[in-house]
Order: C-alpha cells, then sequence, then structure tokens
C-alpha cells in the first residue's frame, strides 16, 4: 500500500510537471549506473539500457565506462525529444547522488541508504516491487531441516526495516504481491527456537554473495544464522558455496510466465503452466516446499531524477526505460 | 722430567692461564655492558610502547567525545527510531579516524556498527549490565583494551566509551583503534629490535594471534607464563648468533583480564658476534702469549737451569769419583750461593776422604798387625814351646834329648811351615795382578768349578746344581782370576754348609753382560755380616785368614763388574756378581 502511494505521488508530480512545460525536442539525458557492463558490446537482453533500442542507436560503447545512445530519426513511435542518453556506468551510488545534487546527472539510482539520506522534495521514479532477494541452496545441500531452520532463522521484518529502510516488501514467495495476489499466504515470521531445534548438529555452511550492495544483508543473514546455531561463512561470488544469495528480476506482468522464469533461474522445477491464482498458488507452493529457494524480499527500481527532466515517469512499472517522451529542460540563464 | 721443562711447563701454565684469565675478564665485562646496553634498549622501547598506547588512549578517548559531542550523535539520541541511522557509524569512524565504531542505544542495542553493520539490535551487555557504573563514568574511564568481535574473526582494540544525550535519552558512543600490525609499525624501532604483539583472544594459544612475527612456537612458553603469572617476564629465545633476548609485557582489559601481551625482542646477533671476535682476538692474543712466553721462558730457565746445569754435571763427577769437581761460580745469587756451597762440599768431601782414607789405612794396618799377630802368635807359641823342651831336655835329660829334639825339630818345621804358608797367603793378596782380558764363556768356568769340587761336595754331602744360561753371551774377562773367584765362592758355600745342603750355580744374561749367582742353603749371614763381608781379613770362620771375599771384590772391581749378597739367617746366601 505504501508503495503504491509512493508511486501515485511520483506519478501526480510527474503529470504536474508535464503540464507545466512544453515537450521540445533536444537535449542530453545523463544517466549514471552502479553496474559497469563491462561487455564489449551492449547488453542484449534485460531491462534498462537494452529497453534504448526502442527509439535510439548506440553511438558508443565503452564497457564499464560509459556510453551514449543517439536519438534515432526513423524509429516506428517517431523520434525522441532526447537528442541522446549519455550513461555513465560504474558509478557508486553514493557518487550519484552527489552527482545529482551538483547538477551532472539527470537520472541516478538510488539505494536504501540514498532514499534514507535523500532531500525532501526529491523527484523520484520506482517500479513496482519487481526485484526478489532469495537464497538459493546449492543441489548438494541436502539436509532438508538445516534449510527449514535457516528460512526460519531469517529476521527479514529487522532487514527490512534497517538495512532496507523499508523499501520494497517482505516476502516468502517468489512473485510479488501485486503481481500474484497472494504473496501474503506464505509465512514471513522468523521462529528462532523452532529454527535452534532443526539446527542442531548442522554442518557449516557458506553463503555466496555477488552483490556488494546484498553482502549486509549476508551479514546479518550469518548472524541470524549464528543465533539459531547454524555456522554461516560469507564468500565472495564465484567460490563455490552451500547457498547463494540472488537477486532476481520479475521478467513480466504475466505471473505464469514469471514464475516460470524465476523457478529457472533458481534452477527449480518447472512449474505447471496455468492462469488459475488457485493452480498458480499450489503450483509456488510446491516449488517452494523443499525450500531449496528461500524468497526474503521484493524490492522497486527506484531512480532519483534532476528537476530539469520532464515529461516522465520514465520507468514502467516493471523497471523498463521509457526514455522516448522525456525531454531535458535546458537551464535558465 | 727435566728442572727446566718443569719450569717451563710452569711458565707456559701460568702465561695460558693469565691469558685466559684476561680474555674471561674480558668477555665478561663486554656482555655486562652489552646486557645492559639492551636492557635499556628494551627498557626505551616499552616505555615508547606505554608512551604511544597512552597517546592512542588519548586519542581515542577525544575523538569519541568528539562524536558523542557531535550533532549526529545528539539528533540521533534524540530519535526514537533508530533504524534510519544504521549506517552512520562507519561514516563517523572514518571521519574521526576511528577502525571501529558503534552506536549504541541506552538499553544496550547496537544502532549501528561501522566495523560490522549487520549487528544492528545486537545487544553490547558489557556496555550496561555494569551495576556500579553509571553512563559518565564512562567519560572518566577513559580508553581501555577490549577484545572486539568482528565479522572475521575477534581482535584487539583500544576503545573509548562517550555518551551522547538529548534531554533525559542516551546513547552510548563507543569507538576504538585496533591493536594491531599498524599499531606496532608506529613504534620507532632501534636497529637489531622488534616489537610483538600477542593477542590473547581464544581460549587457547593461537600461533596466528601473534602480530609481528612467525616464531610463535618459540614464543609459547614464554607467553603462557604472562599469561599464568600476569606480570612482565623476559627469557632469552633461540641460540647462537640467532637468539633473542625477549621482554614479555602484559596488556590488562577493562576487567584485568590479560587480553595481549607485548613482546620486545632483542637480537643478540651484535653480542654474539662481538663475542665471537673477542673469542677470536682472545685465542690469537693467547697464541702470540704462549709461543713468546714460551720463547721468553726457554731463555729464561735455560739462563736459570744452566748453573743448575753445571752443577748437577760436577755432582755426577763427584759420584763418578771425581771429588775434585768443582763449579765455576759465576753469580751472587741464590744459584751461585749453591755453587760456592758445592765446591765447599766437595772440598770437604775430598778432605774427609783423605782423613777417612788415612784413617782407614791405619785401621788396616792396625788389622793386619792384629791378624799376622793373631796368624803368628799360633805358631810361634808351639815354636817357643818345642825350643824351651829343647831346651829343657838338653839341660835336664840330656837321654832323650836326641829324642825330643828329632820331635822337636818335626814340629819346629812344621809350625815354620805354617808360617811360610801364612805369609805366602798374605803376600798373594798383596800381589793380586792387572787382569789379563781374553773372550771368556762364563758357563764353561761354572762347568770346570763344580767339576773341579765334585770329591770335595760328595765328601760334604753337598748336591751341586747348575743353572746355565745357553744364550749366554762371551764376556772380555780374566780366566785365570775368574776360575780363582769361582773356587772362592764355591769354598765359602762348602764351608757355609756344614751339614751338607745345596750348592747352586745360576748363569743369566743381564742388561749388557752376564750374571753369575753362586747360592748355598747353608745358615745364612745376618746384615751386619753381610755388611763387613768384604772387610779384607773379616771372616766368620774359625780357619780362615778373611781375604777370600776381599780378593773376589778385588778381582770384580778390576773387571768392572759388581758383586753383591742376598741373605737371611738360616736361608743360605746368595752371592751375586754382574760383569759386562
Amino acid at each position: 500500500m505504501r508503495i503504491s502511494a509512493f508511486i501515485l505521488t511520483a506519478c501526480l508530480l510527474s503529470a504536474g510537471a508535464y503540464a507545466a512545460t512544453r515537450p521540445r525536442y533536444g537535449g542530453i539525458l545523463r544517466v549514471e549506473l552502479r553496474a559497469p557492463f563491462e561487455t564489449s558490446d551492449p547488453p542484449q537482453s534485460g531491462f534498462g539500457i537494452v529497453d534504448l533500442s526502442h527509439g535510439f542507436q548506440i553511438n558508443l560503447w565503452e564497457g564499464g565506462r560509459r556510453a551514449i545512445f543517439n536519438a534515432d530519426d526513423n524509429a516506428p513511435g517517431g523520434r525522441p525529444f532526447l537528442d541522446s542518453v549519455e550513461i555513465q556506468l560504474s558509478r557508486p551510488l553514493r557518487e550519484q547522488s552527489l552527482d545529482l545534487e551538483t547538477g551532472k546527472a539527470d537520472l541516478i539510482e538510488l539505494g536504501p541508504n540514498e532514499i534514507r539520506r535523500a532531500p525532501a522534495g526529491r523527484k523520484t521514479w520506482s517500479s513496482q516491487p519487481v526485484r526478489i532477494i532469495a537464497l538459493a541452496f546449492n543441489p548438494r545441500a541436502d539436509d532438508a531441516r538445516v534449510r527449514e531452520a535457516l528460512a526460519l532463522a531469517v529476521d527479514r521484518a529487522t532487514i527490512w526495516t534497517v538495512i532496507l529502510q523499508r523499501q520494497g516488501e517482505v516476502s516468502a514467495a517468489l512473485l510479488p504481491q501485486w503481481l500474484s495476489g497472494y504473496a501474503f499466504l506464505f509465512p514471513t515470521a522468523a521462529d528462532l527456537p523452532r529454527a535452534r531445534s532443526l539446527a542442531a548438529g548442522a554442518k557449516p555452511l557458506t553463503l555466496a554473495v555477488g552483490d556488494p550492495m546484498l553482502r549486509t544483508i549476508a551479514d546479518r543473514i550469518q548472524l541470524n544464522a549464528r543465533d539459531a546455531g547454524i555456522t554461516l561463512t560469507v564468500a565472495p561470488s564465484g567460490s563455490p558455496a552451500d547457498i547463494r544469495l540472488l537477486e532476481v528480476r520479475v521478467p513480466s506482468t504475466d505471473p505464469a510466465r514469471s514464475l516460470a522464469a524465476l523457478a529457472s533461474a533458481f534452477g527449480l522445477p518447472e512449474p505447471p503452466h496455468t492462469d488459475s491464482p488457485e493452480a498458480l498458488y499450489a503450483a509456488e507452493r510446491a516449488l517452494l516446499e523443499e525450500r531449496r529457494v528461500i524468497p526474503l524480499f521484493h524490492l522497486p527500481d527506484v531512480y532519483a531524477v534532476s528537476p530539469r527532466v520532464k515529461g516522465g515517469p520514465g520507468i514502467s512499472p516493471l523497471g523498463e526505460w521509457k526514455f522516448g517522451d522525456l525531454w531535458v529542460e535546458a537551464p535558465r540563464p | 722430567m727435566t728442572f727446566r721443562t718443569r719450569l717451563l711447563l710452569i711458565v707456559t701454565v701460568a702465561v695460558v692461564t693469565s691469558v685466559c684469565l684476561v680474555e674471561w675478564l674480558v668477555s665478561a665485562t663486554t656482555r655486562e655492558r652489552f646486557e645492559r646496553l639492551e636492557t635499556q634498549r628494551v627498557d626505551a622501547l616499552v616505555a615508547q610502547f606505554r608512551s604511544e598506547y597512552e597517546r592512542r588512549r588519548l586519542e581515542i578517548a577525544r575523538a569519541v567525545n568528539g562524536i558523542a559531542a557531535s550533532d549526529t550523535a545528539v539528533n540521533i539520541a534524540a530519535k526514537t527510531d533508530y533504524s534510519t541511522f544504521y549506517a552512520d557509524a562507519a561514516s563517523l569512524a572514518a571521519a574521526h579516524g576511528l577502525d571501529l565504531l558503534e552506536l549504541v542505544a541506552a538499553d544496550g542495542s547496537i544502532i549501528s556498527s561501522a566495523e560490522w553493520p549487520a549487528r544492528f539490535g545486537y545487544k553490547e551487555d558489557w556496555l550496561t549490565s555494569r551495576s556500579n557504573v553509571s553512563p559518565l563514568d564512562w567519560l572518566a574511564r577513559g580508553a581501555f583494551l577490549r577484545r572486539e568481535e568482528l565479522p572475521d574473526g575477534v581482535t584487539l582494540a583500544i576503545e573509548a566509551v562517550g555518551v551522547a544525550t538529548a534531554g533525559d535519552r542516551l546513547i552510548y558512543v563507543v569507538g576504538g583503534q585496533r591493536l594491531d600490525r599498524a599499531f606496532l609499525s608506529t613504534l620507532a624501532l632501534p636497529a637489531g629490535m622488534r616489537a610483538l604483539l600477542y593477542r590473547n583472544l581464544q581460549p587457547q594459544f593461537t600461533p596466528s594471534e601473534l602480530i609481528g612475527g612467525d616464531d610463535a612456537a618459540d614464543l609459547r612458553p614464554l607467553i603462557e607464563r604472562v599469561e599464568r603469572d600476569k606480570r612482565e617476564a623476559g627469557a632469552l629465545i633461540g641460540a647462537g648468533a640467532s637468539a633473542e633476548t625477549v621482554h614479555a609485557l602484559p596488556l590488562a582489559g577493562l576487567d584485568d583480564n590479560l587480553l595481549g601481551v607485548l613482546l620486545v625482542a632483542s637480537a643478540r646477533r651484535e653480542l654474539v658476534e662481538m663475542e665471537a671476535f673477542l673469542l677470536k682476538l682472545g685465542i690469537a692474543f693467547a697464541s702470540f702469549g704462549i709461543v713468546l712466553g714460551l720463547a721468553l721462558s726457554g731463555w729464561a730457565t735455560a739462563r736459570i737451569t744452566r748453573p743448575v746445569k753445571r752443577l748437577a754435571e760436577s755432582a755426577r763427577k763427584v759420584a763418578a769419583g771425581n771429588w775434585g769437581a768443582t763449579v765455576e761460580v759465576v753469580t751472587a745469587d741464590e744459584i751461585g750461593q749453591l755453587a760456592q756451597a758445592f765446591n765447599r762440599m766437595t772440598h770437604e768431601l775430598v778432605e774427609q776422604r783423605e782423613r777417612l782414607v788415612q784413617s782407614e789405612r791405619v785401621a788396616a794396618w792396625r788389622e793386619l798387625a792384629r791378624r799376622l799377630a793373631h796368624e803368628l802368635k799360633n805358631p810361634l807359641f808351639p815354636l817357643q814351646i818345642t825350643v824351651e823342651n829343647m831346651r829343657r831336655a838338653r839341660e835336664q835329660y840330656p837321654d832323650q834329648f836326641d829324642e825330643v829334639f828329632r820331635e822337636g825339630s818335626s814340629t819346629l818345621l812344621a809350625e815354620l811351615a805354617n808360617l811360610r804358608q801364612i805369609v805366602s797367603r798374605f803376600s798373594d793378596f798383596a800381589k793380586m795382578p792387572a787382569p789379563a782380558m781374553h773372550p771368556v764363556q762364563l758357563n764353561d768356568i761354572a762347568a770346570e768349578t763344580v767339576k773341579l769340587f765334585a770329591p770335595q761336595l760328595e765328601q760334604a754331602h753337598i748336591t751341586a746344581r747348575t743353572e746355565l744360561s745357553p744364550n749366554l753371551r762371551t764376556i772380555m774377562a780374566d780366566p785365570e782370576q775368574l776360575s780363582r773367584v769361582m773356587r772362592n765362592l764355591t769354598l765359602n758355600a762348602i764351608d757355609a754348609m756344614p751339614k751338607g745342603g745345596t750348592l747352586t750355580i745360576r748363569t743369566m744374561p743381564h742388561e749388557e753382560g752376564v750374571r753369575l749367582e753362586v747360592a748355598d742353603t747353608g745358615q745364612g749371614l745376618t746384615p751386619e755380616e753381610c755388611e763387613r763381608l768384604f772387610t779384607p781379613y773379616y771372616t766368620t770362620k774359625t780357619h780362615g785368614t778373611g781375604l777370600g771375599l776381599a780378593i773376589v771384590q778385588s778381582v770384580v772391581s778390576d773387571h768392572r763388574g759388581r758383586i753383591s749378597v742376598a741373605s737371611e739367617p738360616g736361608r743360605g746366601a746368595s752371592f751375586r756378581i754382574d760383569l759386562s
């Protein structure tokens, strides 16, 4: 409810801005991203940069550093208002915020800490909670009691309150509540006494975490596990581990397609295709029954936007970039 | 061992001892100086550590109190929801140069932790469980040593506690710095010294907790001693040039629990090398000193012993019979006085010998006179009686005079013959000729003598036994005189065994020459008799002249030989002659 209200507010603000100014052609949208994209060519799948292929053409690509997309005059939906989009890669979130405040950037990502520090009245765009944070067990972790113990040990509420600064939502389901409508049926409360009893005699486990943003969450899970009597060692991504802390994006607004895609991403069996919410719930429940995947949170994509950027919101509920209708006001003389 | 050798040895020992003593003194003094210097260096380093530690404590306490007094901390203290501040500790710690910083609520739960961001919400019970410590007491306590838990293990840190208040609300600010390798690197260590820190953070001794060195195994006994006794200790670690003197300092925590041990190690390489150098130098000096000492002592002893040798040479001459030998007196010292005393002694000896010779000569003459008187008195008495009988018969019994005259003249002739024989024996002794040397086999003479005396021996019931060595060498001697010696000794033996016995004649090689032994089983001789046996005219027999053994000794002496007698009363006597 809180997220919906937040998005509604952002949309109303955008609508207000749209009403106050006229669209105009020209201008460069300066975007900063945390991801490095250290590849020789622009990504061909996923969200964000990929979405620029509608209306823009790649002009410069320096993997890990920057990219420039120019407006495509022959775009099927017409030429975008913007002349180009300049993207700076590998930019830490803290520096992105500073760049936005000092006018060096027009569009930046917002992490939980930056949301907390953001000055009042800052313009933000937020998607629906489309990123699922979950623990995925290695197939060789065959002790179901330990898996259940860890699921019961994780204190999702505290992590969501403090580390995530109440961003997104706590969840024990794969599909987010806004997409499935039944996510609340999966219990999220921690049960430490039961976790302790289940974890008795558990062997030490390793938890691999790839995204540095998730490191603090992993450390907290380590502490939760320790409280339950499970020795959990946090290891960098790439090292062989019993558990991985992953972030997977919901690919579609179609729940069945999304569940199938998520199951595939987490290495779970493919669920039966169905359009019935009850059947979908049953399928998801079956997928999570063995607790090989422990969903923790659903998080939205959140961007802070310079007041000069008009015509938004520039992202869809799924977090796709829609920069075709944006324009940038020229700085006042 | 000669006097000179002995003197040389004494001087050498004295020189070596002196050099060794000096070497030992120099080494001991040097070692003591080094030890003192090393102690000063260690003390200086320990003082430096304490100073640095104190400075850090003050800095940390100041920084923590600064954070506690900052608007940020006061603002946090004023809030009821701390969740938005969970990441603030990291930036505050970085801004104030602290490794560790935690913002802790009044109930002890962590609001924000710089060193372990995920640990928010957990309780720091040590901060709130001290009933006798009020929040403001932490300000007065200053910084202290504490075992701090981190995501990757535990560490040792100097920490201080500050209190930020907003009205009636408060939060604790716990900040500090790690006590680790970086801290040790701030100590200015003199050459040859190193500082190590053992963090006593595990239940058992853990080698990886030793910072600044990889010789935990060697240091373990010292560390454990400090942990046990909780006071400073020192030890010598290692051996030889790699040895170190290690001083260990206990580091106590908030509750006086031992959290660390500072180890200050001072290499002994310099000392060992200096000692080795001194030893080499000492050996070189000692060698030189010994050689020089030997040379000097050789020269000195030669100078000292030369007059002594001359004295010894003169003494040998005196022993050889040259009683007139003297020593040249060249100095007025003790040796010179000794030489003068020697000369005086030989002079007196010569005079005494002359006096003795004269007195012996007189005694000999007296003995000769006594013996002659005794020997001559026996035949003279019958001569006198016979003449008186003949005169008396002529005056009183003229008719029987012829018969008396005839008997008397026979008696006179017999006694006169006896007198002639006595005179002849004395004449023989006086006329002992010089020996005529020829190659002689002593076995032949011995065998001939036994053969010659066989009838007499048989008559006297004496068994003759000869043990003649077949390996006896031929000697140069006068065979006639040696035969006479054998005969005299055989006759003596026969006289010594009136009731029969065994005569043993034995020859054998002896040193460079031969030995002859003539032994009887008679009644033997007393020691006094043995001493006087070879004196001329001394006899133990009633019918002897006392010249037999004197003649034997004279012959043996003329052959440069030696005669001796071994005897005990009742066990016979054995005469032994050595010739070469």
